[in-house]
Order: structure tokens, then C-alpha cells, then sequence
């Protein structure tokens, strides 16, 4: 078979797109991206999207035919399911009356958009195919001063080889409403497109968790879009652990002063996955506060990046950035890179930085073997405490133990296979 | 009989030889006493013993209890009865102290064959014998290490001994850093525990922490090798006059 070309996928999204909307205008914008990011584009040095370029991959129309099962993480949340993309009610919870799933077209949320007016959000590949290909869009709205308590579970579901799902969502709390999200990413191969807006009016909460778990043949490029207005505050937290290729990209736009923005995240990898977690904050308004935090356990051949920007606007004065990057290294073979990038126009700002990379350290593991703990067990306790301060820190407690055993189970594949 | 025995350990770090044929006999029932100036290898044994990576011995050999040690892990020792107390112990942020300490408490227990404790006996457990070494549950709350004072950190390594009930136990120093009171707390904690079964070997650079803790046996180390040996006498000799005149007497 004839390898695919750089601009396969791009070209047959556009028929695809004719064929099926040929009287929808608003999509045409988002199909004037023609190929797929090139490693000279400096977004997309780390993170080489070559292997999907050579494959020719359809966007998927087929109708769900399958029996797809779910597995809540808590108990009394309200699930939402996608499968290739598609919201399919029948596998979901119904809904109570102080949240609203409603349909909106890409006019609703154009303004949105467009406040992210740089190439990086512009020329994504998601943004593009996912606005031109997606079938329907989705708001999940919040009223005002609706204090959630029931946590929302979103699946997203699906996938085979050579194809692309796309999955869009639109969250948007009203003044004074609290939520809770999480996002599981469950696919089961090929590409997965997620296109993610989040609105948080004045003095709202939202807290979301987002579960990077797709099988060994995925690619997900996952790509989030938030603003947040006066005195709001998001609490996002990333666990990336499955895929061939996760890609999370965070855009957070801090548009309301004394607002905050926790981008934080953990990654795992083993075997030959690549991991991506690449986040921009804009501080665009004086008294905001922002952190970046992310931590990664790497083993065998597996790759890892961290691209953290935080860009504060002369106006922000006040501004208190925080960002750090912390990887332990379980093989020699595993890569990790970090990039961290400052854009500061205001002079009154405290921002932190750091990055470090390591392996375990001997004389923690020699300190707990001499107490009668196996070199095995002792890396466990290593690793755990590592990803428990990450875990206390970015989450609200009473997800504590839920996040920190979807970990476990990844960690314990990690050290299985370093003493193979 | 001997717990443990040395023969003529001779052991190298970075390919300069630190100990030079270093021989020791600990008994059951007995307490050693090592002294030492700085720099002599005192640190560098009890790492040999614990089997610490690259304390491996380049000659001679280690039995305990008639096993050779040279062959075991460091938790494979520890879980025969080996205790090593850390001159300088290591931090672990992230590591509660309390699931730490039920961790080793419980591995030991599982290893000797005795049955684990719940984990509201272990808590009642760890309190009673926290308490006699003046440990306060507050520091049981934080991470190990991370954080303590100098003498918290050498308190807690006693704590550790307790749980562990070793038949052999290296204190490296146990002494330095802990004031008037703590000192006497520490070496009735470590006296409470030895019975005529197990054994001490305490190494130190004073005469006061030999107040508390006698020793039958006080071995003067110099330049990787144990140049003298004598009884409780010695370690007030050295008090009094240095190591210049062992030194010499050797030379
Ligand atoms: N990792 C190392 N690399 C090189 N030399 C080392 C290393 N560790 C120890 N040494 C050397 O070995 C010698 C013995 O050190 P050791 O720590 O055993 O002495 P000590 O008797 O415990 O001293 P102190 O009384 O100061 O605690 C010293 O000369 C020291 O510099
Ligand atoms: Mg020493």
C-alpha cells in the first residue's frame, strides 16, 4: 500500500465534510488547515506527530452498533457518554434540573475562540478538524449559584484503527455555580480529536479531572480552551497514563481579576507511549494567580514532554505564577523533556519556575532496605509519596484515594517490567 | 558464641582502600563499644554491614549467626536480626511516619513468623513505645525525617529499633546531637531492649553516652582496622588523653 502524504488525513476531511455538511458555511473556516504540524513548527518539536501522518485516517460516521459498558469511578455521579464522538443519551444518567445538555452551534461559542488569537490554538489540528467534522456540539450548562455536589463523569468511547473520533464539549457555570468533572478517555484505537471550552463566569468553581487512559493504539490530541472571569477559579488536574500518543493542551485565559487557574498534572509512561502535557496560561488582568505543576514517572523507551508558558500582560501587575516540573526516570532509555517559557510584560509579578530529572534516589531506597523493605517494594513507597504530594496537592481530598489507585495499578506495571 | 564475626574485612570505595583487614567477634549478650578518629572507617563498617551498593568487601568475610552475610540483601539482613542505626538518616518527604514504621514493624513480624497487627493495635502499640522514648505523636504525623531536629532524627531511629527487636544493632553516633536529657532517654531505651540474647555495638566519639550504655568491650579503630581492644577502662583512657599515644604505640 502507498504511504499516506502529510495533508492525507486534511484532504479527506474535507470531502468528508462536503459530502456530509454541504450546507453548513460556518464549518468551512476550520478546513483551511491542510497538513499536519510539522517538527519545525516549535509547538510540535517535542511531540512528532510523523506516525499519524502516514496513515490514512477517515473521520468516522458510523453509527454506534457496538454494546459499550462504563465504570464509574464514584458512586452517585451523573455520566455523560461519547461514543465515537457521538453523544448517545441511552448510555447515559438523566440529568437534574440545575444542569442543562443542550445543542449550540459554533456561533455560540466563535467569541470564545477567538480570544485565543495565537498560531499554536489557531493552526491545531484538533480545533480545525474537530469544529469542521464534529457532529453535533454539546453544552453542559450550569445555572447560576447551583452548587453541585454530584460529580459529572463525561466518557468519551470508541475509536477503531485508522479513523478519527470527535468529540466536542462545551462547559459553561454561571455566576456562582460549583462543579465537578471528570473526563475519561477510554478509546480503543486510532485518532481522538477532543475539543474541550470551558466558561467560568464570576465567582464560579469547576474542579475537573481528566483521565488519559485509551488503549495501546490511540492517539489522543486533546485540546482545551478556558476562560475565566472575575474571582472564578478552575482546578484542572491531568492523569496521562495510556495511549500510544496523549498529547493534553491547555489554553487558560485569565480574563477576571483575583481569579486562579490550577493546570496541574501527572504523567506515566511505559513501554514505547508518548506523553504530552503542554499548557499556556495568559494573565491578561492584575491579582490573578496561576500554578503549572506536573510530575512524571517514566520507564523503558518511553518519551515524555512538559511545554508549561505562562504569559502575563503589562496590565496583570500582581501576578503570582507558579510552575515546576519534576520527572523520576525508571530506565536509561526513557526520555524526558522540559520546556519552560516566561513572557512577562508587568514588573510587579512573582513567578517560580523549576525543572528537575532524576532517577530514585539511592540513599532513600538503601535507608528503606536496610529496615527490611525489598529494593521493589522500597521504589514503590518512592514513587507513591512522589505522585501522593502531586495528588493532595491538585485535587480536592475526597478524590484522593480514587485518583491515587488509578495510578497504582500503572505503577506497579512500570517497576513488573524494569526487573523483567 | 559469636553473633557476629569479621575476618580481616578489607573493603575499597572509588579504588581507595578504606578498611584494611578489619576483624570484630560480637557475642550474644554483649555490648561493643567503637571509637575512633574521624575518617578511621567507622561509618564505612556499618554501611559493610548493612550491605549498602559498593560496600561490598574485597577480602576477608562476614558471618552472622553462621550465615554468610556478604551474600545477603540489605532487607534480606535486616530481617534476620540486623539493625543499623544511621549516622546521618535519610529524609523521606511523601512517606508518612506512621505507615512507614507499620510497614517495617509488619514485614519483620512476617518474617519471623508472628502475626501482623491490626491497624488500630499497631497505632496503640507504636503510641506506648513512642512514649518511652519521649516521641511526641506529632512527629509520628509528619514524613520520615523530613523536617526533624537532629535529635528527633536520632529518637526516631531508636523508635525504629524498638519496633524492629534486632539481635544486632549498630548505633553510628546514636549520641551526637542529642542534648543532657534526650542522651539518657535514648540509652535507657536501648538498654530496655537488650536482653542476654542480642547485642550492641555502639560507635561514638564520647565517654558520656558509655555512662549509660556499658560496654563489656571498647575497640579503638584507626586507618580501617580495630588497633586495640580492652574493657570499659579504655574509653575513659581516651577521654582523658586522645588516641595520640594508642596511635604511636602502634606506629
Ligand atoms: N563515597 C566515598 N568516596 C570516597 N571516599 C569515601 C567515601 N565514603 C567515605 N570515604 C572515605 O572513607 C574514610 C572513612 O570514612 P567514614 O565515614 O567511614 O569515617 P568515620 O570513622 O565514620 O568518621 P566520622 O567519625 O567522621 O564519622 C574517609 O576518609 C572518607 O573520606
Ligand atoms: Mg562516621
Amino acid at each position: 500500500m502507498k504511504k499516506a502524504r502529510n495533508d492525507q488525513f486534511f484532504s479527506n476531511l474535507e470531502k468528508f465534510v462536503n459530502k456530509v455538511y454541504p450546507n453548513q458555511p460556518q464549518r468551512q473556516p476550520y478546513l483551511s488547515l491542510k497538513s499536519w504540524p510539522s517538527p519545525r513548527d516549535e509547538a510540535w518539536k517535542f511531540s512528532r506527530l510523523g506516525k499519524l501522518a502516514r496513515k490514512n485516517i477517515l473521520p468516522l460516521n458510523l453509527e454506534n452498533q457496538q454494546d459499550f459498558s462504563i465504570n464509574k469511578l464514584i458512586k452517585d455521579s451523573i455520566s455523560l457518554v461519547f461514543v465515537n464522538g457521538k453523544f448517545e443519551k441511552k448510555l447515559s444518567d438523566k440529568l437534574l434540573s440545575e444542569i442543562v445538555i443542550e445543542e449550540v452551534q459554533i456561533e455560540d461559542f466563535k467569541d470564545i475562540i477567538k480570544k485565543f488569537d495565537n498560531l499554536s490554538v489557531k493552526n491545531h489540528p484538533t480545533l480545525n478538524s474537530t469544529l469542521s467534522c464534529s457532529q453535533k456540539f454539546f453544552k453542559i450548562k450550569f445555572k447560576n449559584d447551583i452548587k453541585f455536589y454530584k460529580p459529572i463523569e463525561i466518557f468519551n468511547l470508541g475509536g477503531s484503527e485508522n479513523t478519527s473520533i470527535h468529540p466536542f464539549i462545551f462547559i459553561d457555570l454561571e455566576k456562582n455555580a460549583d462543579a465537578q468533572v471528570f473526563q475519561h478517555y477510554s478509546t480503543y484505537a486510532g485518532l481522538l480529536a477532543p475539543f474541550e471550552i470551558i466558561n467560568l463566569s464570576e465567582n464560579s468553581n469547576l474542579e475537573i479531572i481528566k483521565i488519559y487512559d485509551d488503549k495501546i493504539n490511540s492517539h489522543n490530541l486533546s485540546l482545551t480552551l478556558s476562560v475565566i472571569k472575575e474571582e472564578a477559579n478552575l482546578r484542572s488536574f491531568a492523569l496521562i497514563k495510556g495511549g500510544e500518543f496523549t498529547r493534553s493542551e491547555m489554553h487558560t485565559l485569565l480574563e477576571g481579576e483575583y481569579s486562579n487557574a490550577d493546570i496541574n498534572g501527572i504523567y506515566l509512561s511505559s513501554g514505547n507511549q508518548h506523553h504530552d502535557l503542554t499548557s499556556c496560561v495568559y494573565h491578561n488582568v492584575p491579582n490573578c494567580k496561576s500554578s503549572q505543576i506536573v510530575k512524571g514517572v517514566l520507564g523503558e523507551e518511553s518519551t515524555a514532554v512538559f511545554q508549561g508558558k505562562v504569559r502575563v500582560e503589562k496590565l496583570a501587575q500582581k501576578t503570582e505564577a507558579k510552575q515546576m516540573s519534576r520527572a523520576i526516570m525508571l530506565s536509561d532509555k526513557a526520555v524526558s523533556n522540559s520546556k519552560p517559557e516566561l513572557e512577562i510584560y508587568a514588573d510587579d509579578v512573582i513567578c517560580g519556575h523549576g525543572a528537575t530529572v532524576g532517577e530514585l534516589d539511592e540513599d532513600q531506597i538503601f535507608y528503606l532496605s536496610s529496615r527490611g523493605i525489598s529494593k521493589q517494594k522500597s521504589k514503590v513507597i518512592l514513587i507513591d509519596a512522589f505522585l501522593n504530594e502531586m495528588i493532595s496537592l491538585s485535587i480536592s481530598d475526597k478524590f484522593h484515594d480514587i485518583i491515587y489507585n488509578e495510578t497504582k495499578t500503572k505503577i506497579n506495571k512500570l517497576l513488573a517490567n524494569e526487573y523483567e | 558464641m559469636p553473633i557476629l564475626e569479621i575476618k580481616n574485612a578489607e573493603l575499597s570505595i572509588d579504588n581507595k582502600k578504606i578498611l584494611k583487614g578489619l576483624s570484630l567477634s560480637v557475642n550474644e549478650g554483649e555490648t561493643h563499644a567503637i571509637m575512633g578518629p574521624n575518617g578511621s572507617g567507622k561509618s564505612t563498617l556499618s554501611y559493610m554491614l548493612a550491605g549498602r551498593d559498593g560496600y561490598e568487601l574485597d577480602n576477608g568475610s562476614i558471618t552472622f549467626d553462621n550465615i554468610d552475610l556478604t551474600l545477603l540483601s540489605p532487607d534480606e539482613r535486616s530481617n534476620l536480626g540486623l539493625f543499623l542505626a544511621f549516622q546521618y538518616p535519610v529524609e523521606l518527604p511523601g512517606v508518612s511516619s506512621t505507615n512507614f514504621l507499620r510497614e517495617i514493624f509488619n514485614s519483620r513480624k512476617k518474617y519471623l513468623g508472628e502475626n501482623e497487627l491490626s491497624h488500630l493495635d499497631f497505632i496503640k502499640y507504636l503510641r506506648k513505645v513512642a512514649e518511652n522514648l519521649s516521641i511526641k505523636d506529632e512527629m509520628l504525623k509528619r514524613y520520615v525525617n523530613f523536617g526533624f531536629s537532629g535529635g528527633e532524627k536520632k529518637r526516631f531511629e531508636i523508635l525504629q529499633m524498638a519496633l524492629l527487636n534486632p539481635k544486632i544493632s549498630v548505633l553510628d553516633e546514636t549520641d551526637s546531637g542529642l542534648d543532657v536529657d534526650a542522651l539518657k532517654i535514648v540509652s535507657e531505651g536501648v538498654n530496655n531492649l537488650k536482653d542476654k540474647k542480642n547485642a550492641v555495638v555502639v560507635i561514638t566519639h564520647y565517654q558520656r553516652l558509655l555512662d549509660y550504655i556499658k560496654p563489656d568491650i571498647v575497640h579503638i579503630m584507626s586507618d580501617g582496622k580495630i588497633i586495640k581492644s580492652g574493657d570499659a577502662d579504655l574509653a575513659l583512657y581516651v577521654e582523658k588523653n586522645g588516641y595520640s599515644e594508642i596511635l604511636n604505640e602502634k606506629s
